[in-house]
């Protein structure tokens, strides 16, 4: 048990205080979703892993926990994208370049990429899922040789729903890309596939040893991925999961976030599978 | 350990001399049959003999609400709030209420370890003091003797309406020097005070207990009783939940960040921002609440987190009763035992 | 360009209106962010649209219907103040009687000459965007849906019962008092302002949503009251949300 004799003052740290940032770029993606690039000041770097988190805070509106959308390979710069859901997000929507934003993080443990090195890179990537799975991808992008395939299965509710189509783009066109895009519900001017996203899962050929899946969705989708993965038979320790929680203050203390006994801003928000299947609150 | 006499009517000198140290912060009647601890303004209104406080004493050190920043919407900057560092005394503290601290000190100090909250525990002093339990108390049975004397400075322990005086740490010896001690002329040695058992098990077995529980009925039975107030987590001295507002200045220029204290027995606590509720039914909240004290840090720390003040219990507007639950979740776990037994 | 705001009462007694007059230092700062364009408490004017309509009181005849959907349709925000429009508030107690034995009892033998409905939440006709509770709302609360609107934030929504902000207070539970109150089942956001009178909480900010109504009642007749007496507190101001 930590005691108060054992923390000197200079351990101690101001915890709810956000560092001001500038955002340099805003662009609305979709009816629902705003993309931002946010500069941190003095040339500080964010310093984040794909799949870490910040809490982004408003003043007069509050604080909400943000995934990183941009790769750390990115630099001074980092990248937000933002689904209009909430108060703080609802008045998020008006911030455009110029603008100061309160950014505290990054927090939680991300992918933990020394164990991803080297392998098949399997992303499975539901709604807005994609946001902190796109940090992951263009990691992975940037540096290519280190990873063997990069395989991304991405579902959408309607075609109109699809973020960031012009990188889509560019990666349906890459032969180092294996990239799988599914709608719920198809309108006139899609073509591609139509159905859940675990309905792109049998197909897929998969090199069970060196596969890790990292998978993001809404948090009906987890229990049907992980299912439909281990009928591939890909080992419960290959599959990761970044969890959504009500993760207020980042750092542990808040309780919000608690899954059972794990708090999910700590621990996570990427599980590894092994970790979280016997805890009862978590799929 | 030295032991000095004190006579009941010389505690009120006692609490003036504290006052050389800085701030007392001693029990005060509160309402018509409530305690609250309050800074004292004069000593004759210090309450010595009280079951417990409205609000554990952790509201001397993690604010029911708080200030954490001021902050401009025209210049889009704050200003940190400093939170100053002053001595405090804390006069008449019962052992479960001192435990419930050091307990808080680990969940504030560990990982992240929160500034504000250590500067307000910083130069804190602690005088104990002895307690008759009540029907609600149930300490003991946690493994909290009335007499635990870990993390005060000073005890008095009363003796047929006087003190024993103990002076436990080197902050106590300095916190007493200078003051009209008198030798003991009590026996030195208090026999266990009558304290009956609450919980049928030795609080080592309950983490098994609970291993076992996730899947009772029994939750059901206590989430068809309980009406979601809140109280039993707003008076926990162990439970440190928060959540964190932003409130405007009517002219809409500027305002302040402030936490307040949280329950995870609301409809809401577990509810993000797209709708999603984590924790949406009463059954599974009253679960999570018992998990907290007496499952989840204990498996890490080896000790309940709770400390049997019987708060919960006895401020619960529908009686709703901790060790009875606990009690219902042994019994249960021995007939399961049982029929395990005889299948083999 | 500021908003252009409006007042209107339907069946009320119009103590929440009154109450906004009583803001004094306030009410300049509030004229800062908004230009009323009608409120008959203070003023005589009509406009052809409003930004945000504040509507007091319920709905209890066909007339009342009519006048609520002309103002929806001429305004782009809706907000019910105080708890007769937010729920009907004590003017929906009529509404456990036959209506024509309620109509008797008003009117007499002229009953026919009125028309009359059950009393009925403003949501119960329109569309709602945004609602001030309690009875009387108290100006905090106003002012900070009025910050909130301002700021282009969602307004504060209390989902957290009354017992949260009395025991942050460190209140004596007036249980304890011998008292039967509702503060563990009635939403919060008054700052417990009742109890900390000492006064118990007769749920005039209306009922948290998935109530343990069963378990309530329970709580009030294990601190001897009636079965009977019970209900009618819970339906004092909630008449139209507790069906028992």
């Amino acid at each position: 048990m930590k005691r108060l004799e054992d923390v000197k003052h200079h351990e101690t740290e101001d915890l709810y205080y956000p560092t001001m940032c500038k955002v340099t770029g805003a662009k609305q993606i979709t009816e629902m979703e705003k993309w931002y690039e946010i500069e941190m000041p003095n040339g500080q770097t964010l310093g984040h892993n794909p799949g870490q988190f910040v809490e982004v805070s408003a003043f007069g509106i509050g604080e909400a926990p943000i995934s990183i959308s941009s790769s750390p390979s990115k630099g001074s710069k980092f990248e937000l994208c933002i689904r209009q859901v909430g108060t703080l997000t609802n008045v998020l929507k008006n911030y455009e370049a110029g603008d100061m934003i309160g950014i505290r993080g990054p927090f939680g443990k991300g992918f933990p990429m020394e164990k991803l090195f080297g392998k098949d890179i399997l992303v499975v990537a539901g709604g807005i899922g994609l946001v902190p799975l796109r940090s992951l991808i263009n990691y992975v992008l940037d540096n290519r040789k280190d990873f063997g395939r990069l395989i991304i299965l991405y579902g959408a509710k309607t075609p109109s729903e699809l973020l960031f189509r012009d990188e889509l783009e560019e990666w349906k066109n890459r032969d180092d890309v294996e990239l799988h895009v599914t709608v719920d519900q198809a309108d006139e001017t899609w073509e591609g596939n139509t159905g859940v996203i675990t309905t792109l899962i049998p197909s897929l050929d998969l090199k069970l040893n060196t596969t890790i899946a990292a998978i993001t969705g809404p948090p009906i989708m987890y229990k049907f991925v992980v299912m439909s993965l281990k009928s591939k038979q890909l080992p419960d320790d290959q599959i990761y999961l970044s969890l959504e929680r009500r993760m207020k203050c980042g750092v542990g203390k808040c309780g919000h976030c608690q899954i059972n006994g794990v708090y999910c801003c700590q621990d996570g928000p990427v599980f590894n599978y092994v970790d979280i299947k016997p805890l009862e609150e978590a799929l | 350990m030295e032991c000095f006499s004190l006579l009941r009517s010389d505690v009120p000198a006692l609490i003036n001399h504290l006052g050389d140290f800085g701030e007392v912060i001693a029990p005060h009647g509160k309402g018509d049959v409530s305690y609250s601890f309050e800074v004292v303004k004069d000593n004759s209104e210090v309450v010595l003999d009280y079951n417990r406080t409205l609000l554990p004493l952790k509201k001397m050190f993690l604010p029911p609400v708080e200030k954490l920043m001021d902050f401009s919407l025209k210049e889009v900057t704050y200003e940190k709030v400093d939170v100053a560092i002053t001595p405090r005394v804390f006069f008449a503290v019962h052992s479960y209420e001192m435990q419930s601290i050091l307990r808080l000190d680990h969940s504030m100090l560990s990982g992240s370890a929160e500034s504000n909250y250590f500067k307000r525990r910083q130069s804190s002093r602690f005088v104990g003091i002895s307690f008759k339990p009540d029907e609600f108390h149930f300490s003991d049975s946690v493994g909290i003797a009335i007499e635990d004397m870990e993390g005060f400075d000073l005890f008095l322990n009363e003796v047929d309406g006087d003190f024993q005086l103990y002076v436990i740490t080197d902050h106590g010896q300095t916190l007493i020097d200078g003051f009209d001690r008198k030798e003991l002329t009590t026996p030195e040695i208090v026999d266990g005070r009558e304290f009956k058992k609450k919980i049928r098990y030795h609080y080592n077995r309950l983490p098994r207990v609970f291993q076992y529980a996730y899947h009772s009925d029994v939750w059901a039975d206590v989430a068809s009783q309980c009406v979601g107030c809140g109280a039993c987590n707003l008076t926990c001295p162990t439970c440190f939940c928060f959540d964190v507002q932003d409130e405007v200045t009517v002219t809409a220029e500027d305002g302040m960040r402030q936490r307040n204290w949280d329950s995870c027995m609301l409809s809401t606590f577990a509810e993000v921002a797209g709708g999603e509720n984590f924790r949406e039914k009463t059954v599974n909240r009253t679960r999570h609440r018992l998990y907290r004290k007496f499952k989840y840090i204990t498996d890490e720390e080896g000790l309940p987190w709770c400390v049997g003040c019987g708060r919960c219990t006895a401020f619960c507007p529908a009686g709703i009763s901790l060790p009875d639950i606990v009690n219902e979740l042994i019994q249960e776990d021995e007939k399961a035992q049982y029929h395990r037994t005889v299948r083999v | 360009m500021k908003p252009q705001v409006a007042f209107f009462d339907f069946t009320s007694c119009e103590g929440c209106q009154l109450n906004k007059l009583n803001f004094e230092n306030d009410l300049l700062d509030i004229l800062k962010h908004v230009d009323l364009v009608e409120f008959r408490e203070a003023m005589d004017d009509k406009a052809d649209h409003y930004d945000i309509a504040f509507i007091e009181g319920s709905i209890t005849s066909p007339s009342c219907v009519e006048r609520i959907h002309d103002i929806r349709r001429r305004s782009d925000v809706l907000v019910a103040l105080g708890s007769c429009a937010v729920n009907g508030g004590v003017n929906a107690m009529k509404n456990m009687h036959p209506i024509d034995e309620v109509r008797e009892t008003v009117y007499g033998e002229d009953k026919y000459l009125f028309a009359t409905l059950p009393a009925m939440a403003v949501s119960s006709v329109v569309k709602v965007d945004y609602e001030v509770r309690g009875c009387p709302m108290t100006q905090q609360d106003f002012l900070k849906l009025l910050i909130a609107l301002v700021l282009g934030k969602q307004p504060p929504k209390y989902g957290s019962p009354v017992c949260v902000e009395c025991k942050l207070k460190e209140n004596e539970c007036l249980y304890n008092r011998g008292m039967v109150c509702l503060g563990p089942i009635t939403r919060g956001g008054c700052d417990a302002i009742c109890p900390s009178f000492g006064q118990f909480c007769t749920g005039c900010r209306g009922i948290l949503d998935d109530p343990n109504i069963d378990g309530m009642l329970e709580v009030m007749t294990s601190h001897g009251i009636s079965l009977d007496e019970a209900k009618k507190r819970m339906q004092l101001y909630n008449s139209n949300e507790v069906q028992l």
